[in-house]
């Protein structure tokens, strides 16, 4: 109540500033906040920093460029070019062109001409100086604040006269904290312990349990591995299986363990150049590896591997830059002061990989590419080198079986239909590999003599090849970095590789601090410079995506761009707090996620005020708590885990949980292979959704939503389509949930059950009106099963557990009707 | 807290007239707009809410409400069916000059060959029509059609390969990661169809399954703009629309008691928090529910009458052919749905020429004909754009062993290739475009890949220099920064 009655307060207070122009007036202009954004958008295009573009030899993205020509005179606006230019109705003067469809507003206008009254100050791109820990505001909220994050948020409040909201309830805020570090809900016996714990620092325990648990390392692990492009498949056509999930598994003991960002980020893009490094660094760099890769036939390989360098460019650029780079591989960047030599520069790190750009053939299922580290048992590689002794044996014999039938055939004994066969046995008449002939012959030999001559040496080296084979589908090699094979880098005209220009060095972009003198000029020097304390980018990029974890959108919206076209953000101190916090903790991941899930801010509920919606509907100045669907990974495992079904071991091979049978079949037609979508069995069936196998081609048909695994995605959507509901009211997973989150309500009283199902899944218990609800549902329900108990058998028997034979079948049928509905409540595929 | 008091609110605020978005970023700024305002502008015309396009869009009066992209997946022969060139017979098997041959990119198949011998057309062309359009004679149904058709036969490409060349085609990139065509569309026009999604996608392949071409996700993805754009694949077998079908045991009336209940549920929350999302979410569930009816009412064709079915030829009733597609295409286009994209899949014809070409075009001719023909008839042709297209075409040099007509065939061939469109606002009975005798250089009328797409979406009503949208600091377009809409195709 109170916050309503402040804002309409603010709103009369706004009201009688009149209008907009006259809330211009009131404040100085600030060039980062208010002009640059103007001029990249609508100037830099075609004068800014791409030399080729440039038009009429003015460039405004710098104070010098400004300067020139006439274009700012400070003070001056109206013997300014430019705000000449912007003025004029004449369409050949006119700035910018009618045929640039992009326009001005009045206000624009009037910003500008301000900002040159002011003096037309000028300053660089926020994002491009390192940050330094502003000073904490000192504000009324003092007493809210639970630390500094709070004082940050109270402060840009009382600048808008606002209030942060209430606190949320327990049950509530303990939902809400264990999905966002774990990606589960809490148990009920989780709930009851914390609601009963009345110490002041009963939530802080919470924090540090979910903490310490090992799912929140694969909580965390989601949004790196879709960054990272990770999939257990290619892509492309044959679409060959992989061993990436082996580094999945690092990332995920990575964030278990705490691993310091700085040493994560090393690790990953350079592990293998680290002095010594171990099994588990090379298996790291596992990390540029995971990108597309092309086995299609007819594919040029260098072109391909040209496409690799450059999504290798992309990734490290969006990752941990914040930088569109992509942008200067074909020219200079037009708003970022991104050259595309400095695009080939950091290309150059990423180019010295023996690898030719496509997927080598393993076995049917398996493909990869060198270079590749072996992470087999011992007992494995033991097996494999004695089935690689057998096969050699083997081979060994039909050789000798070649030589004698070799023998027979010179000597006349054994009649060979094909003359030139003849003829190349007389000149080559024992097998010797140095010479085509022999293997000419030994083709023949295999194809056309074995069969029909003895067929047990053959069908014995077949026998020790399928061997083989079907233990390598199951023997890890993961493609790993290395920079085994120097090569040159050039500048490449218009991102063509056939087109090479002037050579580059290995070296990071001129706009942000240099490599140090003694750094090593190689991807190790590259890593260790991303994460350089001088380096402006990367605390900021991460901290952005630590904060965007808990709030569904970063500080600075665009959490792929911090370039000069990113959002200005309205939290700029507040980041930059957070960066250098993360920074200065010794990259401290979860430091970092405590103080944010332990502040003020991240406890106030999230109720949605009129107030609020139409003031700030998207949040941006934390005055609640953000509401916002959870991702479908997290929704099909709430379901499993509210129902009991979750199995949750950590690790190991993707898994393949129910998916529509024939959801593969497009694939089917390269036959290269059997694309049978290989159902599991069991406990894989209810893993959580992390392990779910990831084929490229054709993602998860009920992971709805997910970043497609293609490019490096640091941003998730939340949509609501028809098709969303389609899955979660009838994929086989939620009804199979439904059915065992009733099987275990069933023993309650009848008035209890569908009150603890739904508190299984939200947290809390129905209010009176939501239970009479439920009881109504139920109700209709038993109804129509008991009119129709094969329709309730039926009904239970989806899936591949079975259902309670003890239990009454439409009871149990029209309890599971009701789960399926609990388990689609909007509370429930939500996060508030 | 009650929704009449939040009226009040609302009330209050429009009074105002200032929100903080105006406040904080001022005018240039908008903090809280851009991508917030399009994706609730968005949410608003998505599913069945009517026509509702962005803001602006289209840009001028469209003299297409829709398309329909027939897809001709593997590299459909522009040599043996629509680039007509009476001199190549003469010239068989003799290697082509090199003069003619100079810098195009050949794929990693034949840029080793040494020698390039011509293989000319498999089966004669013919004129159709009072327009006298050259195509083969192995079309006789799309060459019925050939007075509505504006052939194009100087297509250009710088793919050398299928799935970089579908991509670049459809999302103006060869590189997966951007909106495709229909995406675009549907973000822009939104959609008519009340109960069945705006883009709708269908494949099908030959029946041999010969080529391996595959129908990748990226070939109808939304990209970065919001994912309720992407196309929504209609599927050949099993649930046409994955999940469609209820559980095993639920029947309509129980899943109806259900959806009241959940409904009821909802509300009941949304009065204690106030989230506008749940009354989208309560919305999609009833979409959904609709949906489980309109896309089997959608798939019925035994509600065609056997003349209509008859235009598509024998294969029509088999679900998940090309013919079935096609007419569903209609159907779908009667239903208002803006973009419908089938992909058949299969002229991938490198070793397997001799016999393999003509199945395929068994396949696709009397289905294409007859879609065009069914649209004529009911005056949907006027008001809806129907277009063939390929990633590229094939070597008019032959791949292989000359003196082994059974395995030899062509390569991929990116430089000169045709496509084709047909409907409202397309030039009727014409030919755009020409390559030089050999099929090989277009000399006239370049028509690149981006310039189809300009051209495209210019019928639609919409400059591709203006549909953008912002994302990684940039506006994207579907046509990148090329194109130039191809004013000799047009009506």
């Amino acid at each position: 109540m109170r916050t309503h009655s402040r804002l309409t307060l603010a709103t009369a207070l706004v009201a009688l500033c009149g209008s907009l122009s006259a809330a211009v007036q009131t404040r100085d202009v600030d060039y980062g906040r208010d002009i640059r954004p103007i001029l990249s958008e609508n100037c830099f295009y075609c004068h800014g920093q791409d030399a080729s573009h440039r038009k009429g030899k003015l460039r405004l993205d710098t104070l010098d460029g400004q300067r020139a020509k006439d274009a700012v005179i400070p003070g001056k606006p109206n013997d300014s070019e430019l705000i000449k230019r912007i003025l004029t109705k004449d369409p050949d003067e006119q700035m910018p062109p009618p045929d640039s469809h992009r326009h001005l507003t009045d206000a624009q206008r009037e910003l500008l001409r301000k900002w040159i009254t002011q003096g037309a100050p000028f300053d660089g791109h926020w994002a491009f100086t390192a940050p330094v820990r502003p000073e904490e505001p000192k504000n009324r909220s003092a007493t809210w604040a639970r630390n500094p994050i709070d004082r940050f948020v109270a402060a840009k409040l009382d600048g808008y006269d606002l209030f942060p909201s209430v606190a949320a309830d327990k049950e509530t805020l303990i939902r809400r904290v264990s999905l966002d570090l774990t990606g589960l809900p809490p148990e009920p016996a989780e709930i009851d312990a914390f609601l009963a714990d009345m110490a002041p620092n009963a939530y802080e325990k919470v924090v540090d349990r979910l903490l310490a648990s090992p799912h929140y390392g694969e909580r965390m692990a989601l949004p790196w591995l879709d960054a990272g492009r990770y999939a257990d498949s290619n892509g492309f056509q044959q679409d060959g299986d992989t061993y990436q999930w082996v580094w999945r598994d690092w990332v995920v003991q990575a964030f278990n363990a705490n691993m310091p960002f700085d040493q994560f980020t090393i690790e990953q893009l350079a592990g293998d150049l680290l002095p010594e490094s171990t099994r588990e660094q090379k298996l790291a760099t596992a990390f540029h590896r995971n990108g597309l890769l092309n086995g299609e036939g007819g594919n040029i390989a260098e072109e391909q591997r040209n496409v690799l360098l450059f999504d290798r460019v992309d990734v490290t650029a969006t990752n941990w830059l914040g930088l569109t780079m992509a942008c200067a591989q074909c020219h200079d960047h037009k708003y970022d002061p991104i050259t595309q030599k400095d695009y080939y520069a950091l290309m150059a790190a990423f180019n010295n990989v023996p690898e030719n750009g496509t997927a080598g053939r393993i076995t049917q299922k398996i493909r990869s590419a060198d270079p590749m580290i072996d992470l087999a048992t011992p007992e494995q590689k033991a097996k494999k080198s004695e089935l690689e002794k057998s096969l050699n044996a083997a081979r060994n014999v039909m050789k000798q079986e070649q030589i004698a039938w070799q023998q027979r055939v010179l000597m006349g004994d054994d009649a060979v239909s094909d003359d030139a066969i003849v003829e190349l046995i007389r000149r080559c008449p024992t097998p010797d590999l140095s010479k085509d002939e022999s293997e000419k012959i030994r083709k023949y030999f295999d194809e056309k003599v074995v069969g029909g001559l003895e067929s047990r040496p053959k069908a014995k080296v077949q026998e020790w090849e399928n061997k083989l084979n079907d233990l390598k589908d199951d023997y890890p090699m993961v493609m790993v970095m290395s920079d085994a094979k120097p090569r040159e880098t050039h500048i490449l005209e218009r991102g063509n590789y056939e087109s090479p220009k002037a050579k580059v060095e290995i070296d990071t972009p001129g706009f942000l601090p240099p490599l140090p003198p003694d750094a090593p000029r190689n991807r190790l020097g590259i890593a260790r410079w991303l994460v350089a304390k001088d380096q402006p980018l990367t605390a900021r990029v991460i901290a952005n995506r630590v904060w965007q974890t808990f709030f569904g959108l970063g500080i600075v919206k665009t959490a792929e761009d911090f370039g000069i076209q990113s959002e200005a953000p309205l939290h700029r101190e507040l980041l930059d707090w957070l960066a250098v916090e993360l920074r200065d903790s010794g990259w401290d991941l979860k430091h970092l996620d405590r103080l944010i899930v332990t502040s003020a801010t991240y406890r106030q509920v999230s109720r949605v005020t009129p107030s609020l919606l139409e003031h700030d509907p998207e949040n941006r100045l934390f005055a609640r708590a953000p509401r916002f669907r959870l991702p479908s990974f997290f929704i099909r495992d709430q379901a499993l885990a509210a129902s009991g079904l979750l199995v949750r071991s950590i690790g190991g091979r993707p898994v393949y949980p129910y998916q529509p049978k024939d959801i593969w079949d497009s694939l089917a037609i390269t036959k290269e292979r059997d694309f049978t979508y290989p159902l599991s069995t069991g406990q894989d069936l209810y893993r959580r959704s992390l392990y779910t196998f990831w084929r490229r081609t054709v993602a998860p048909a009920n992971m709805f939503d997910a970043s497609q695994r293609q490019t490096c995605s640091v941003r998730t959507t939340a949509t609501s389509t028809p098709l969303h509901a389609l899955t979660t009211l009838n994929d086989p997973t939620f009804v199979e949930a439904a059915r065992a989150l009733a099987t275990k309500v069933m023993p309650e009283k009848p008035e209890q059950r569908l009150a603890v199902a739904f508190r299984r899944v939200l947290s809390r218990w129905p209010d009176e009106a939501e239970r009479a609800l439920l009881a109504k549902s139920l109700e209709k329900q038993r109804t129509r099963f008991a009119a129709d108990s094969k329709a309730a058998e039926a009904f239970l028997s989806v899936g591949e557990s079975k259902r309670d034979a003890a239990l009454d079948v439409v009871q149990l049928a029209a309890h599971t009707a009701v789960c399926l509905g609990i388990l689609n409540l909007d509370e429930a595929v939500s996060r508030q | 807290m009650t929704l009449s008091l939040s009226r009040r609110q609302l009330l209050g605020q429009a009074a105002a007239g200032l929100s903080l978005a105006g406040i904080s970023g001022l005018a240039g700024r908008q903090v809280f707009a851009d991508d917030s305002a399009v994706a609730a502008l968005a949410q608003a015309q998505d599913w069945g809410a009517g026509p509702s396009a962005l803001k602006g869009l289209p840009h001028f009066a469209p003299k297409a409400k829709r398309v329909i992209l027939l897809w001709m997946g593997g590299g459909m022969s522009h040599v043996d069916l629509y680039d007509h060139k009476p001199g190549l017979e003469k010239l068989r098997f003799q290697d082509l000059p090199d003069s003619v041959r100079s810098g195009a990119r050949l794929s990693s198949m034949t840029a080793g060959y040494k020698s390039f011998p011509i293989l000319p057309p498999i089966k004669p062309f013919k004129q159709y029509g009072q327009s006298g359009t050259h195509m083969s004679e192995l079309l006789p149904h799309i060459g019925a059609m050939a007075d509505d058709i504006c052939l194009i036969n100087s297509m250009q490409t710088e793919a050398v390969n299928h799935s970089p060349g579908v991509t670049f085609s459809l999302s103006g990139s060869q590189v997966p990661g951007r909106p495709t065509l229909g995406a675009w569309l549907s973000y822009a026009l939104g959609t008519q169809a009340t109960d069945l999604p705006g883009f709708v996608v269908m494949t099908s392949t030959d029946e041999a399954r010969t080529c391996g071409q595959l129908f990748y996700e990226h070939y109808w993805s939304s990209g970065f703009i919001p994912s309720r754009f992407q196309g929504v694949r209609f599927r050949g077998g099993g649930d046409p629309v994955l999940y469609l079908g209820d559980p095993a045991g639920m029947d309509r009336a129980g899943k109806r008691d259900l959806l009241d209940d959940l409904g009821e549920l909802n509300r009941h929350r949304l009065t204690q928090v106030g989230d506008p999302e749940i009354d989208t979410r309560i919305a999609q569930y009833e979409m959904s529910y609709k949906m489980q009816s309109s896309v089997p009412d959608l798939l019925d064709i035994d509600q065609e009458p056997q003349h209509v079915l008859d235009l598509y030829g024998p294969d029509v009733k088999k679900r998940g052919s090309y013919a079935f597609n096609c007419l569903l295409a209609r159907r779908l286009a009667e239903r208002g749905s803006r973009c419908i994209q089938l992909m058949h899949s299969g002229w991938d014809q490198h070793n397997n020429w001799s016999y393999h070409l003509e199945n395929m075009v068994r396949d696709t001719d009397q289905p294409s004909g007859g879609l065009l023909k069914d649209l004529k008839q009911r005056g949907m042709l006027d008001d809806t754009l129907v277009v063939m297209a390929t990633e590229f075409g094939r070597t008019v040099f032959l791949q292989g062993n000359k003196d082994n007509p059974k395995s030899y065939g062509r390569d991929h061939f990116g430089r000169a290739y045709s496509t084709w469109m047909a409907g409202a606002g397309v030039k009727k009975g014409a030919v755009y475009g020409e390559t030089d005798e050999f099929g090989y250089n277009v000399v006239r009328d370049k028509m690149h890949v981006h310039d189809w797409q300009a051209t495209v979406l210019h019928l639609l009503g919409i400059d591709h220099t203006r549909l953008t949208y912002r994302y990684q600091g940039r506006q994207f377009r579907l046509s990148d920064v090329h194109g130039e809409v191809a004013k000799g195709v047009l009506a």
